[in-house]
């Protein structure tokens, strides 16, 4: 596959934004308050966007897990 | 109308929405994969996907070998690239949307990436919920665009970037 090198750095620009986003509306108080698994999933999901992993490490079902980034860790989708 | 695909991304935001149903008016028929649909558990999204089923606007896509293997290799493809790359379930949605012309609705960033990305690609159309709402707005489904948009993120806490936003600049002053 032939990719165009500008196209990917936008896109690895684009990733970036989404992240801080992500970071500037985690209620890290909540994030901090949780059992280990949680905690690191909700990390996990903030630095990468990558819901499905992030479920995987927390033991819950993918909706459950976005669910709860979104309604108690304040985290939005982004993107 | 066409048909289109969903991936859970797309679908788990999607729902959130009190209009959320509008969406029916846009496609003939919207199929959601086996794999995503393994992957929903919560009671809205379950109830949601069944009176959608009942109703007629969705159906069930079926875990099809050659498109497995095709999704398969587009994930490790993805792989290659030094940006979020894409799961087996949009990978799925994605050999669908290529192999049969359905628009293929998704939030997941590293989809929107490679459809960006990769020649192969380049003729499927993604959609995400923006682009459904400036759709339903169109068609007069919708009053005003912008607030519209405004009550889709608050409810369903998606936030756009500013990439996302511009190509409807126009029509969010």
């Amino acid at each position: 596959m032939r990719v165009d090198a500008d196209k990917i750095r936008e896109w690895v620009e684009y990733f970036r934004e989404a992240r801080e986003i992500r970071r500037r509306y985690a209620n890290w108080d909540f994030i901090r308050s949780q059992p280990l698994n949680v905690r690191i999933a909700l990390e996990y999901y903030i630095e990468t966007g990558d819901f499905r992993t992030a479920a995987r490490i927390a033991g819950m079902g993918v909706d459950e897990f976005v669910d709860m980034a979104k309604d108690l860790a304040g985290i939005p989708s982004v993107g | 109308m066409v048909n289109a695909i969903a991936d859970t991304s797309f679908l788990i935001d999607w729902i959130r929405y009190s209009k959320s149903k509008l969406i029916f008016k846009l496609f003939n028929v919207i199929y959601i994969p086996e794999n995503v649909l393994n992957e929903i558990k919560s009671e809205r999204a379950l109830i949601w996907v069944s009176e959608g089923l009942e109703e007629g606007g969705l159906a069930i896509f079926p875990e099809l070998p050659e498109i497995s293997r095709e999704a398969l290799d587009l994930v490790v493809r993805s792989r290659r690239v030094p940006v979020r790359p894409v799961d087996y379930p949009e990978a799925f949605c994605l050999v669908v949307g290529r192999r049969l012309n359905f628009t293929v609705l998704t939030e997941n960033g590293g989809a929107i990436a490679l459809k960006n990305y990769d020649p192969e690609y380049f003729g499927v159309e993604v959609l995400r919920g923006i682009d459904i709402i400036y759709r339903l707005w169109r068609l007069n489904h919708l009053n005003s665009f912008k607030d519209e948009l405004e009550l889709y993120q608050r409810e369903t806490k998606h936030i756009y970037s500013r990439k996302d936003l511009v190509k409807y600049s126009d029509y969010l002053k």
